[in-house]
């Protein structure tokens, strides 16, 4: 009987000790993923950043082609966060669980974009970088699929295509010349260990304060 | 040590925002800096003095026992050195100003430059404002060991024989420390100036991607304003739209509207508003970006709405003898070419 109370009390402790500790960790504000941000994605599988170039494929659509690099530090794996078409996400303002987004490619303009057309390596869906200066189509978009509310920047989340509810995947396989190294990247039906992402380098943007509000004395 | 007034060092009143306070450091900041100042010996202490200043007033806390207990009150010594402060205004390599790369040895090899549009509303071009940014980027760091570095293809002769010779290509590199990439990451602040135009770009030096056997590129903020539901911009001025009844185009009306900043702008009209009529409101467009003090002006257009319901005899017959107008059709010709 003694034991059994002891042990409650030990538990009731604990119970406590979680609610009071306090993660370490950075400033709540920063950890979100937000619009208008600029990030490098990584396949946390296979270890390659989403990276697109002005090469194109050279069957499927031969549109521009979107690849996986193991390079931390090339300026054409950046992309930039954005709203659906016709649709403005509010700079600064973070990303919901489940919020349909697209990706522009910083240095040439074009979208994250997937079709019904054969990958080359692996027969999957191909994926490619398309439009004009950030404006392409509704095959644009993808929704961010994450557990909790919003995306964290330490969350593994996952990319399902609207269109064609294929999730973005990296399965290994390697181009030649002339991207040799640079791996495949496809749309996949199922969602597997392949299709998980997490943001890494990159510039974040913070929510602002509405200038109108003047929040002093 | 002299007692050093923080707000009068910022040039700010004691009441100033966040927003006021960002803005004259920066731009104290670009004049007092000592590489700015050569000839100044009393530049370092002035520009400890404004990082000093900046480091107080931008914390809520630390500004709140200055102002109660003076500096003397303030508890902890300052950390962070200012170093950090300035470059999160304007990059790792902020010092060299106005982002003149081109004065650089042009042999040393440079990073990528990263580009990033920034969207921003009318009312932060009409009010100003800071974005705060993190920036996580790979440095460089020494690691131990070497590696191959400056690869490049010689072309090499070899003898086969007296009079023979044969030319091969062969890959030649050089011996140089080894570097590995770390992130890191940093908080940034952007300031969206008033009167700001589309397109402008704030560099921040050294903030882009790095190089391994050279410099980083920059990080360049490209401002892309945002279309207003209300307003149009063209230059510093301001135009927008109003569309009022019949009535009110007969015989007069008062109206507000409501500006960027949330002051209205008072209309009164006792006269006669035909459709297409100008309101010119001096003073109530944008500031310019080179001067402030100078603003564009409030162009107001009106519209008149014609009522949808058709008139009964009644109204018709009443109309007629309150206008006093005679039955008249003048035909011309509106085009003219147009």
């Amino acid at each position: 009987m003694h034991l059994l109370k002891a042990i409650r009390i030990y538990l009731d402790f604990v119970l406590l000790f979680f609610i009071f500790a306090k993660c370490q960790g950075r400033d709540p504000d920063t950890s979100y993923v937000t619009c208008g941000s600029l990030v490098k994605l990584l396949n946390t599988r296979h270890n390659v950043r989403l990276h697109s170039h002005d090469v194109k494929y050279g069957s499927g659509s031969g549109q521009q082609s979107v690849t996986g690099v193991d390079a931390a530090d090339d300026a054409n794996s950046y992309w930039r966060i954005r709203g659906k078409p016709n649709e403005t996400c509010q700079r600064g303002l973070p990303v919901k669980c489940g919020q349909a987004v697209r990706f522009t490619h910083m240095k040439t303009g074009r979208n994250l974009h997937t079709h019904h057309f054969s990958s080359p390596l692996s027969n999957n869906q191909e994926v490619s970088a398309f439009g004009e200066n950030g404006e392409g189509d509704d095959l644009d978009v993808w929704m961010v699929q994450c557990s909790g509310t919003y995306w964290e920047r330490d969350d593994t989340v996952r990319f399902k295509h609207a269109g064609t509810s294929v999730f973005l995947s990296v399965t290994g396989e390697q181009y030649g010349h002339p991207i040799r190294g640079q791996r495949e990247v496809h749309g996949m039906p199922s969602p597997n260990q392949n299709n998980y992402w997490k943001v890494m380098e990159g510039v974040f943007i913070q929510p602002s304060n509405d200038p109108l509000h003047h929040d002093e004395l | 040590m002299a007692v050093r007034d923080f707000y009068k060092i910022l040039g700010v009143s004691k009441s100033a925002s966040i927003k006021d306070i960002k803005k004259a450091y920066r731009k104290l900041a670009l004049q007092l800096h000592p590489d700015r100042n050569p000839d100044d010996p009393n530049a370092q202490d002035k520009f400890a003095d404004l990082g000093a200043a900046y480091e107080v007033l931008s914390d809520e806390e630390k500004r709140k026992q200055y102002d109660a207990y003076g500096e003397e009150g303030l508890k902890e010594g300052h950390h962070g050195s200012h170093g950090d402060i300035f470059s999160s205004f304007f990059g790792d390599f902020g010092f060299m100003f106005g982002g003149n790369r081109q004065q650089q040895d042009r042999n040393i090899p440079r990073g990528n430059d990263i580009v990033l549009d920034l969207e921003v509303t009318l009312e932060e071009v009409y009010s100003g404002n800071f974005v705060e940014v993190v920036r996580n980027k790979p440095v460089a760091k020494e690691a131990p060991g070497k590696r191959k570095c400056n690869c490049r293809q010689e072309m090499r002769t070899t003898q086969l024989g007296p009079g023979r010779f044969q030319m091969t290509q062969e890959v030649v590199c050089d011996e140089c420390p080894n570097i590995k990439l770390v992130n890191e990451e940093r908080t940034l602040e952007v300031e969206i100036e008033q009167g700001v135009r589309d397109e402008m770009e704030y560099p921040f030096i050294g903030e882009g991607e790095p190089h391994i056997d050279g410099e980083p590129g920059d990080l360049r903020f490209r401002i892309k304003v945002l279309k207003h539901p209300l307003f149009e911009r063209r230059g510093d001025d301001l135009y927008t739209n109003v569309t009022i009844t019949l009535v009110e185009a007969l015989v007069g009306f008062e109206m507000y509207i409501t500006h960027l900043d949330g002051h209205k702008v008072h209309i009164v009209r006792d006269k006669i508003t035909r459709p297409g009529a100008r309101i010119w409101k001096k003073g109530e467009g944008l500031p310019n970006f080179d001067n402030n003090n100078i603003r564009g002006s409030l162009i107001v257009t009106f519209d008149v709405d014609f009522p949808k319901d058709q008139l009964s005899d009644q109204q018709k017959d009443g109309i007629r003898q309150l206008l006093k107008q005679a039955p008249s059709q003048k035909v011309y010709n509106g085009l003219q070419g147009y």
